[in-house]
């Protein structure tokens, strides 16, 4: 078996028993939180005999591993139960949510390695010069709010005071998109529809940038660190003494290598964004699973809760595989260390 | 590379410019307004106010509230008649659903065993119906299991649904019946009501348009299409209306947001006459067991500080002063210039009748968790029974937590503080659940009251099949309430929904247009919107 495969496969194995341990342990969390999700889910007017009916229903009166009996055997035929926040299949519900919600995390993936990376370069390239200076502020200021606070300052100065940029939503009104991946800026190009696809990015930048935001300061920081430490390296005073131009030094010499510590962080962002988004999404009325995550935690819809939490973990730990094939491909000796001994 | 930037930067701006013109161009006649929770369709589920907008537009039912004044007058139905046990209803024969079947009255009686057979949403309010029969097709017959007389109200609780069309959908399930449709209710509209669904996401929104063949006709100025978002963000509502991009915000927005809103030229929008803001005291734990402790404590509670607390503008405020236990407008209220006041001289003689001291007991003032304006009433308290010489405690409780501890006497905190609404209008819907001996125990009674005469005028209100015997009841009723102090009688609850001048909805700004139903201000074929 070659390296990378056999890396792929090892990290296969382990995130499939991960996600067997995160779904017994969400299973008895949910269930042990406050409150009857019975209770919660048919609302104050509920008479006790409703109360009992639904509680029936839902095996919750049932010893909790004979619930988890039930719950892997739904599972294992696709099914992970009626959502008690939207009464409808959580699959459903998922499959409608995820994709706008990939769709806001992947755009600022794309902002927080596209800009990030670049300003770290720079950074470094420039280092103690104004440039870098700004740089590193801007880093710092990105890093140290939250990306909710970001939202709403973004909101206020592009869409309030310049209303430059729409303030709620996917896409305007007076657009029709029938889905087919659910991911509107590729449904718009699948029906041919270029002003509609301009429209959903158009909606798309603010509230991306601002989940991306720390990220970015994030990225940029650990490129320029990493970048700083590896222009004191030999070979770079090497390549400095025999007159290599500078972009070049920075762009092939000294970036590759600092990439990989930076790529591991980005990893993690980029997986904890679909958590983090939560905020975001309500304050751009983003119709994502984050927000629909919280919303199920808040009236303890247990069948959402696991399916929706079983779903984050298992982008996370995808991203997580990606993220180290890459690194392994960047560096050989991490692919080569994958061979049998 | 900066060609293509630049490039790219221009195809931006020029989408940005050509979507802004679409969206200029559509948006006459487009009605726009938001809820917090999200929508259920499904008539045997629904149940909260983003729910009853839902209902009110896409269903129709037997009965509706007269607008103004007490009362019910016929909708889908042309006339009644009843004895408190037995009710008969001619019903229209010029109605069809949107798919085009005629209502008859074998849909009346499979939209209420529907419901029953649900068992979510409003259904007990049917509990005590024992049978609908159809007579014939436009004639049903309702037999209820014991003298019910505001039966006639609990139908505007009753949306009429497309019997064939969900029988061609059941969904999977046990029996003949399988799951009744609510997989496909869910997500379709099988009504008769003055809108359709267009789309319907339950966290996002709801789109509905005009369905042109309502029964009685849509005039031109109702909104051509309807969009009713969810769970959008007090700071997003509020720059969407001042940026003119929607129209009427929740009733759930905080007073300050409210404010600025009309500060900025937005309308106020009022909704009143349905429910109150309550302080129950648990009547079964010492010091409230005793009445003289419940009078100082409702005396010395600072009426027109609550009101003050809530105002939103010099003139608009979430709520209105308290006459007694029933809201104004109700059978058994007093008149409106009777409001209460604080009287604290009072509450000090009271409290020295009573047979516990306050330096014996600590008070319990809890909160609900997801009602941050709860915390305020509970400071206002707390001040003022320290002017009584009372310690007090004041405690935050999620609402989940509340209901399941408010089963038990024991166990339920001293003062609970609750809003609490009549969901078909009438005052048994209020009252009975809060004060009967036989309801104590729920959310709605953690005062465990039993009192025989309470109990005694309760039932009258619901056997009385006069209009005069049941305000004669609930007079009663009132005064006794009054008399024993369980609650304190906060205010008359007031919905407050800021919106933009685009449209006049006069069922929300003019008293003689008002419903007295939670949601049925939004009857959207009622409002105008301007192009």
């Amino acid at each position: 078996m070659k390296p990378l495969a056999r890396l792929l496969a090892k990290r296969l194995v382990t995130s499939l028993i991960v996600l067997i341990g995160v779904s017994m342990l969400i299973f008895a969390i949910a269930r042990i939180i406050p409150g009857d999700p019975a209770r919660i889910a048919l609302g104050p007017n509920a008479t006790q005999e409703q109360i009992a009916n639904l509680r029936a229903e839902l095996h919750l009166d049932d010893n909790i591993v004979v619930q988890y009996g039930y719950f892997i055997a739904d599972v294992a035929r696709g099914d992970l139960g009626i959502s008690l926040y939207t009464n409808r299949p959580v699959t459903a519900d998922i499959a409608q949510y995820l994709p706008a919600t990939l769709e806001l995390v992947l755009v600022a993936g794309i902002m927080m390695v596209g800009i990030g990376l670049p300003l770290g370069i720079w950074s470094a390239r420039w280092r103690g010069r104004a440039a870098d200076n700004l740089i590193r502020l801007v880093s710092l200021l990105g890093v140290s709010a939250p990306s909710f606070v970001w939202a709403v300052i973004l909101m206020l100065l592009f869409a309030f005071y310049l209303p430059l940029f729409p303030i709620a939503g996917r896409i305007s009104d007076s657009y029709a998109i029938a889905p087919v991946s659910g991911f509107l800026l590729v449904d718009t190009l699948i029906h041919g529809d270029v002003r509609a696809f301009g429209n959903a990015a158009w909606h798309v930048v603010l509230p991306a940038f601002a989940l991306a935001l720390s990220g970015i300061g994030q990225a940029a920081r650990l490129t320029r660190a990493n970048m700083v430490e590896t222009y004191d390296k030999p070979y770079i005073e090497m390549a400095q003494s025999y007159g290599f131009p500078a972009r070049r030094i920075a762009n092939h010499y000294a970036f590759r290598p600092s990439l990989i510590p930076s790529l591991t962080i980005i990893g993690l962002d980029f997986a904890a964004m679909l958590g983090n988004a939560f905020l975001v999404e309500a304050i751009f009325a983003w119709p994502g699973l984050s927000r629909y995550g919280v919303a199920v935690i808040l009236r303890k819809d247990l069948n959402a809760i696991v399916g929706t939490v079983l779903i984050i973990s298992a982008t996370f730990l995808l991203v997580n595989i990606i993220v180290d094939l890459l690194i392994a491909l960047l560096n050989p000796r991490i692919r080569y260390s994958q061979r049998p001994a | 590379m900066v060609a293509p930037l630049k490039s790219l930067a221009v195809a931006a701006l020029a989408s940005t410019m050509l979507a802004t013109t679409t969206l200029g161009a559509l948006a006459g006649g487009v009605l726009r307004l938001d809820e917090v929770a999200v929508g259920e369709i499904d008539p045997a589920i629904a149940s909260d106010y983003a729910d009853s907008i839902l209902m009110f537009n896409i269903y129709d039912t037997l009965v509706l509230p007269i607008q103004g004044g007490p009362g019910h007058a016929p909708h889908l139905a042309k006339s009644w008649e009843g004895d408190g046990t037995t009710f008969t209803f001619k019903l229209r024969d010029d109605v069809k659903f949107v798919s085009g079947n005629t209502m008859t009255a074998e849909d009346v009686v499979f939209s209420l065993d529907r419901m029953k057979a649900v068992g979510k949403g409003l259904s007990y309010l049917f509990a005590n119906v024992d049978k609908a029969e159809a007579i014939d097709p436009t004639t049903v017959k309702f037999t209820l299991k014991t003298t019910y007389a505001p039966f006639v109200a609990s139908l505007v609780r009753l949306p009429i649904v497309d019997k064939k069309v969900v029988m061609e959908n059941l969904g999977e399930g046990e029996g003949e019946m399988k799951d009744w449709g609510t997989a496909y209710l869910t997500a379709h509209s099988a009504g008769t009501g003055a809108y359709k669904i267009v789309s319907h996401n339950p966290q996002e929104e709801t789109v509905m348009e005009k369905n042109p063949d309502y029964f009685l006709g849509i005039p031109d100025p109702a909104p051509d299409t309807a969009r009713l978002r969810y769970g959008l963000e007090a700071a997003t509502v509020r720059t969407l209306i001042a940026q003119g991009e929607h129209d009427i915000a929740s009733q759930w927005l905080p007073p300050e947001v409210i404010k600025a809103l009309a500060g900025g030229g937005a309308q106020l929008l009022t909704e009143s006459g349905t429910g109150a803001f309550y302080v129950k005291m648990n009547t079964t734990k010492p010091p409230m067991d005793d009445v003289n402790c419940r009078l100082a404590f409702s005396e010395a509670f600072d009426y027109g500080a609550a009101i003050k607390m809530i105002a939103v503008t010099d003139t608009v405020s979430q709520g209105a002063p308290s006459t007694g236990a029933i809201p104004v407008g109700m059978f058994g209220a007093n008149p409106a210039d009777q409001v209460l006041k604080r009287d604290l001289d009072a509450a000090k003689q009271h409290l020295a009748a009573c047979k516990y001291k306050p330096e014996d007991f600590t008070l319990e003032i809890s909160w609900i968790a997801e009602v941050p304006l709860e915390e305020r009433f509970a400071l206002l308290m707390q001040a003022n029974y320290a002017e009584l010489g009372v310690k007090s405690e004041i405690r935050k409780m999620p609402w989940a937590l509340f209901a399941e501890q408010v089963s038990k006497p024991e166990n339920t905190p001293h003062m609970s503080q609750l809003f609490v609404n009549a969901v078909t209008g009438d005052p048994d819907t209020l009252l009975y659940g809060m004060y009967h001996s036989s309801a104590a125990g729920t959310w709605q009674s953690p005062e465990y009251l039993n009192d025989a005469e309470v109990d005694k005028q309760l039932d009258a209100g619901r056997t009385a099949t006069t209009p005069e015997g049941r305000e004669e009841a609930y007079s009663a009723l009132n005064a006794r309430l009054m008399e024993i102090a369980p609650t304190i009688y906060g205010y008359d609850r007031q919905a407050v929904f800021a919106a933009s001048d685009r449209v006049k909805v006069p069922a929300l700004s003019d008293p003689s247009k008002a419903f007295g139903l939670d949601g049925m201000g939004f009857t959207f074929r009622l409002m105008e919107v301007a192009d």
